[in-house]
Protein backbone atom coordinates (compact mmCIF):
# COMPACT_ATOMS: atom_id res chain seq x y z
CA UNK A 1 0.00 0.00 0.00
CA UNK A 2 1.33 3.57 0.06
CA UNK A 3 0.88 6.37 2.79
CA UNK A 4 0.04 9.86 1.20
CA UNK A 5 2.74 12.39 2.32
CA UNK A 6 1.49 16.04 2.15
CA UNK A 7 4.97 17.19 0.36
CA UNK A 8 6.26 17.46 -3.18
CA UNK A 9 9.55 15.22 -3.90
CA UNK A 10 11.58 18.86 -5.27
CA UNK A 11 9.78 22.61 -4.50
CA UNK A 12 7.43 23.22 -7.87
CA UNK A 13 7.71 27.37 -8.55
CA UNK A 14 6.28 29.05 -11.83
CA UNK A 15 6.98 32.44 -12.79
CA UNK A 16 3.77 33.35 -14.32
CA UNK A 17 0.74 31.91 -15.91
CA UNK A 18 1.60 30.09 -18.96
CA UNK A 19 -0.58 27.95 -20.84
CA UNK A 20 1.60 27.80 -23.91
CA UNK A 21 4.18 25.69 -21.15
CA UNK A 22 1.44 23.80 -19.55
CA UNK A 23 0.55 22.31 -22.74
CA UNK A 24 3.83 20.96 -23.65
CA UNK A 25 4.57 19.39 -19.97
CA UNK A 26 0.93 17.50 -20.90
CA UNK A 27 3.50 15.41 -22.56
CA UNK A 28 5.23 14.14 -19.83
CA UNK A 29 1.66 14.11 -18.03
CA UNK A 30 -0.54 11.61 -20.55
CA UNK A 31 1.88 11.00 -22.99
CA UNK A 32 3.39 7.67 -24.27
CA UNK A 33 6.78 8.55 -22.31
CA UNK A 34 5.56 10.74 -19.72
CA UNK A 35 5.38 10.32 -15.73
CA UNK A 36 2.25 7.90 -15.57
CA UNK A 37 2.66 5.80 -18.54
CA UNK A 38 6.58 5.36 -16.57
CA UNK A 39 5.04 4.61 -13.05
CA UNK A 40 2.39 1.84 -14.39
CA UNK A 41 4.77 0.46 -16.81
CA UNK A 42 7.20 -0.28 -13.56
CA UNK A 43 4.58 -0.68 -10.97
CA UNK A 44 3.00 -3.65 -13.42
CA UNK A 45 6.64 -5.13 -14.16
CA UNK A 46 7.70 -5.64 -10.44
CA UNK A 47 5.25 -8.37 -10.06
CA UNK A 48 6.95 -11.00 -11.83
CA UNK A 49 10.62 -10.07 -12.22
CA UNK A 50 13.42 -12.03 -10.59
CA UNK A 51 13.78 -11.15 -6.94
CA UNK A 52 16.80 -9.14 -7.77
CA UNK A 53 15.77 -6.64 -9.55
CA UNK A 54 11.89 -6.04 -7.97
CA UNK A 55 13.05 -3.92 -5.26
CA UNK A 56 14.53 -0.98 -8.44
CA UNK A 57 11.12 -1.41 -10.41
CA UNK A 58 9.22 -0.78 -7.21
CA UNK A 59 11.29 2.20 -6.12
CA UNK A 60 11.60 3.77 -9.45
CA UNK A 61 7.43 3.18 -10.09
CA UNK A 62 7.01 5.06 -6.45
CA UNK A 63 9.39 8.15 -7.29
CA UNK A 64 7.72 7.98 -10.78
CA UNK A 65 3.93 9.17 -8.70
CA UNK A 66 6.33 11.64 -7.13
CA UNK A 67 6.79 13.00 -10.69
CA UNK A 68 3.95 13.15 -11.62
CA UNK A 69 2.53 15.29 -8.70
CA UNK A 70 5.03 17.54 -9.55
CA UNK A 71 3.98 17.68 -13.22
CA UNK A 72 0.47 17.91 -11.98
CA UNK A 73 1.90 20.83 -9.49
CA UNK A 74 3.30 22.66 -12.73
CA UNK A 75 0.45 22.41 -15.32
CA UNK A 76 -2.15 23.63 -12.16
CA UNK A 77 0.03 26.62 -11.17
CA UNK A 78 0.31 27.89 -15.06
CA UNK A 79 -3.14 27.42 -16.29
CA UNK A 80 -5.35 28.39 -12.94
CA UNK A 81 -5.32 31.86 -13.50
CA UNK A 82 -6.02 31.63 -17.69
CA UNK A 83 -8.92 32.90 -18.91
CA UNK A 84 -11.01 30.82 -21.87
CA UNK A 85 -8.97 33.25 -24.37
CA UNK A 86 -5.45 32.02 -23.26
CA UNK A 87 -6.18 28.82 -23.04
CA UNK A 88 -7.34 29.01 -26.35
CA UNK A 89 -4.31 30.89 -27.73
CA UNK A 90 -2.47 28.40 -26.36
CA UNK A 91 -3.80 25.50 -27.92
CA UNK A 92 -5.73 24.52 -25.21
CA UNK A 93 -9.36 25.87 -26.30
CA UNK A 94 -10.60 21.90 -27.41
CA UNK A 95 -9.16 20.64 -24.05
CA UNK A 96 -10.97 23.62 -22.18
CA UNK A 97 -14.51 22.89 -23.93
CA UNK A 98 -13.94 19.20 -22.71
CA UNK A 99 -12.31 19.35 -19.40
CA UNK A 100 -12.80 23.54 -18.55
CA UNK A 101 -9.63 24.23 -15.83
CA UNK A 102 -9.18 20.40 -14.76
CA UNK A 103 -6.33 18.29 -15.20
CA UNK A 104 -6.40 15.02 -17.77
CA UNK A 105 -4.18 12.37 -18.74
CA UNK A 106 -3.97 13.37 -22.11
CA UNK A 107 -0.13 14.24 -24.27
CA UNK A 108 0.44 17.89 -25.81
CA UNK A 109 -1.48 17.00 -29.04
CA UNK A 110 -4.36 16.36 -26.98
CA UNK A 111 -4.66 12.27 -27.48
CA UNK A 112 -5.49 11.00 -24.39
CA UNK A 113 -3.84 8.73 -22.34
CA UNK A 114 -3.69 4.64 -23.59
CA UNK A 115 -2.25 1.35 -21.59
CA UNK A 116 -0.80 0.60 -25.09
CA UNK A 117 1.89 3.24 -24.53
CA UNK A 118 3.00 0.20 -21.97
CA UNK A 119 4.82 -2.66 -23.08
CA UNK A 120 4.68 -6.12 -20.91
CA UNK A 121 6.58 -9.27 -22.42
CA UNK A 122 7.05 -11.86 -20.22
CA UNK A 123 10.59 -11.21 -20.52
CA UNK A 124 12.94 -9.20 -17.70
CA UNK A 125 15.64 -8.32 -20.20
CA UNK A 126 13.15 -7.41 -23.24
CA UNK A 127 11.03 -5.25 -20.43
CA UNK A 128 14.11 -3.19 -18.71
CA UNK A 129 15.11 -2.61 -22.20
CA UNK A 130 12.22 -1.20 -22.71
CA UNK A 131 12.15 1.04 -19.33
CA UNK A 132 15.90 2.32 -20.23
CA UNK A 133 14.45 3.61 -23.20
CA UNK A 134 11.49 5.32 -21.77
CA UNK A 135 13.83 7.27 -19.09
CA UNK A 136 16.40 8.10 -21.96
CA UNK A 137 13.12 9.23 -24.14
CA UNK A 138 11.59 11.09 -21.18
CA UNK A 139 15.39 12.70 -20.47
CA UNK A 140 15.16 14.21 -24.30
CA UNK A 141 11.51 15.45 -23.61
CA UNK A 142 12.35 17.43 -20.54
CA UNK A 143 15.38 19.12 -22.76
CA UNK A 144 12.92 19.84 -25.27
CA UNK A 145 10.52 21.88 -23.08
CA UNK A 146 14.15 23.18 -20.93
CA UNK A 147 14.85 24.58 -24.52
CA UNK A 148 11.75 26.41 -25.24
CA UNK A 149 10.86 27.45 -21.54
CA UNK A 150 11.97 30.79 -20.43
CA UNK A 151 10.74 30.61 -16.91
CA UNK A 152 13.49 30.19 -14.95
CA UNK A 153 11.49 28.62 -11.65
CA UNK A 154 10.34 25.99 -13.67
CA UNK A 155 13.44 24.96 -15.38
CA UNK A 156 15.00 24.46 -11.85
CA UNK A 157 12.33 21.81 -11.03
CA UNK A 158 12.35 20.78 -15.79
CA UNK A 159 16.34 20.26 -14.74
CA UNK A 160 15.85 18.17 -11.54
CA UNK A 161 13.45 15.65 -13.17
CA UNK A 162 15.55 15.33 -16.36
CA UNK A 163 18.38 14.57 -13.68
CA UNK A 164 16.44 12.14 -12.52
CA UNK A 165 16.09 10.06 -15.78
CA UNK A 166 19.40 9.96 -16.20
CA UNK A 167 19.51 8.46 -12.66
CA UNK A 168 16.99 5.87 -13.78
CA UNK A 169 18.26 4.98 -16.75
CA UNK A 170 21.81 4.03 -15.05
CA UNK A 171 19.86 1.62 -12.61
CA UNK A 172 18.14 -0.25 -15.15
CA UNK A 173 20.91 -0.81 -17.13
CA UNK A 174 22.93 -1.44 -13.74
CA UNK A 175 19.70 -4.48 -13.65
CA UNK A 176 20.43 -5.77 -16.87
CA UNK A 177 23.98 -7.10 -16.43
CA UNK A 178 22.45 -8.05 -12.81
CA UNK A 179 19.76 -10.47 -14.81
CA UNK A 180 22.63 -11.13 -17.52
CA UNK A 181 25.16 -12.12 -14.69
CA UNK A 182 22.61 -14.27 -13.02
CA UNK A 183 21.61 -15.99 -16.41
CA UNK A 184 25.14 -16.70 -16.70
CA UNK A 185 25.84 -18.23 -13.75
CA UNK A 186 23.15 -20.75 -13.87
CA UNK A 187 23.92 -22.06 -17.80
CA UNK A 188 27.71 -22.68 -15.96
CA UNK A 189 27.02 -24.62 -12.84
CA UNK B 1 6.57 37.17 3.21
CA UNK B 2 5.55 36.73 6.87
CA UNK B 3 8.37 35.38 8.99
CA UNK B 4 6.88 32.19 10.45
CA UNK B 5 5.75 30.99 6.76
CA UNK B 6 9.59 31.62 5.92
CA UNK B 7 10.81 29.43 8.43
CA UNK B 8 8.43 26.84 7.74
CA UNK B 9 9.45 26.97 4.14
CA UNK B 10 12.82 26.43 5.23
CA UNK B 11 12.27 23.68 7.34
CA UNK B 12 10.31 22.24 4.55
CA UNK B 13 13.14 22.61 2.01
CA UNK B 14 15.77 20.61 4.54
CA UNK B 15 13.47 17.96 4.34
CA UNK B 16 12.57 17.57 1.01
CA UNK B 17 16.61 17.66 0.81
CA UNK B 18 17.13 14.85 3.39
CA UNK B 19 14.19 12.86 2.05
CA UNK B 20 15.86 12.79 -1.38
CA UNK B 21 18.87 11.34 -0.08
CA UNK B 22 17.14 8.42 1.65
CA UNK B 23 15.65 8.49 -2.20
CA UNK B 24 18.65 8.00 -4.30
CA UNK B 25 20.68 5.93 -1.70
CA UNK B 26 17.87 3.32 -1.76
CA UNK B 27 18.38 3.19 -5.83
CA UNK B 28 21.67 2.86 -5.52
CA UNK B 29 21.22 0.03 -2.84
CA UNK B 30 19.19 -1.61 -4.74
CA UNK B 31 21.30 -2.61 -7.75
CA UNK B 32 24.61 -2.72 -5.56
CA UNK B 33 23.32 -4.56 -2.41
CA UNK B 34 27.22 -5.24 -1.13
CA UNK B 35 28.22 -1.75 -1.33
CA UNK B 36 29.01 -1.50 2.78
CA UNK B 37 29.65 2.21 2.13
CA UNK B 38 26.71 3.00 0.49
CA UNK B 39 24.58 0.91 2.87
CA UNK B 40 26.66 2.90 5.92
CA UNK B 41 25.29 6.46 4.33
CA UNK B 42 21.72 5.43 3.42
CA UNK B 43 21.23 4.49 7.11
CA UNK B 44 22.91 7.66 8.39
CA UNK B 45 20.34 9.14 5.47
CA UNK B 46 17.29 7.81 7.04
CA UNK B 47 18.37 8.87 10.77
CA UNK B 48 18.74 12.42 9.23
CA UNK B 49 15.89 12.68 7.11
CA UNK B 50 13.58 11.03 10.57
CA UNK B 51 14.91 13.63 12.65
CA UNK B 52 14.17 16.36 10.34
CA UNK B 53 11.13 15.11 9.57
CA UNK B 54 10.06 14.76 13.61
CA UNK B 55 11.43 18.78 13.83
CA UNK B 56 8.66 19.37 11.08
CA UNK B 57 6.04 17.20 12.03
CA UNK B 58 6.14 18.51 15.73
CA UNK B 59 5.87 22.26 15.22
CA UNK B 60 3.78 22.26 11.62
CA UNK B 61 1.61 19.35 12.08
CA UNK B 62 1.74 15.30 10.46
CA UNK B 63 2.41 15.16 7.23
CA UNK B 64 1.04 11.38 6.62
CA UNK B 65 -1.25 9.74 9.20
CA UNK B 66 1.78 7.12 9.94
CA UNK B 67 2.73 10.30 12.73
CA UNK B 68 0.94 11.31 15.87
CA UNK B 69 -0.14 15.51 16.31
CA UNK B 70 1.50 17.11 18.87
CA UNK B 71 0.20 18.91 21.46
CA UNK B 72 1.72 21.84 20.18
CA UNK B 73 0.40 21.25 16.39
CA UNK B 74 -3.32 20.46 17.75
CA UNK B 75 -3.05 23.77 19.68
CA UNK B 76 -1.91 25.72 16.45
CA UNK B 77 -5.04 24.32 14.68
CA UNK B 78 -3.73 21.71 12.75
CA UNK B 79 -5.84 19.93 10.61
CA UNK B 80 -4.96 16.96 8.03
CA UNK B 81 -7.71 18.65 5.83
CA UNK B 82 -6.30 21.93 5.74
CA UNK B 83 -4.60 24.21 2.79
CA UNK B 84 -2.02 24.50 1.75
CA UNK B 85 -2.11 20.75 -0.49
CA UNK B 86 1.28 20.67 -2.17
CA UNK B 87 0.39 21.79 -5.53
CA UNK B 88 -1.37 25.22 -3.77
CA UNK B 89 2.17 26.21 -1.87
FE1 LIG C 1 12.09 8.05 -14.50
Amino acid sequence: MWVYEKKLLYPVKVDTCNPKLARYLMEQYGGADGELAAALRYMNQRYTVPDKVIGVLNDIATEEFSHLEMIATMIYKLTKDATPEQLVEAGLGAHFVNHGHDLFYENAGNVPFTATYIQAKGDPIADLYEDIAAEEKARATYQWIIDVSDDTSLNDSLRFLRERENVHSLRFRESVEILKEERDRKKFF
Amino acid sequence: MNPAFEEERALMLQLQEADFVVVELTLYTDTHPDDQDALDQWREAIKRASKIRHQYESRYGPLSLASIPTEQAIEAGWRWNQTPWPWQR
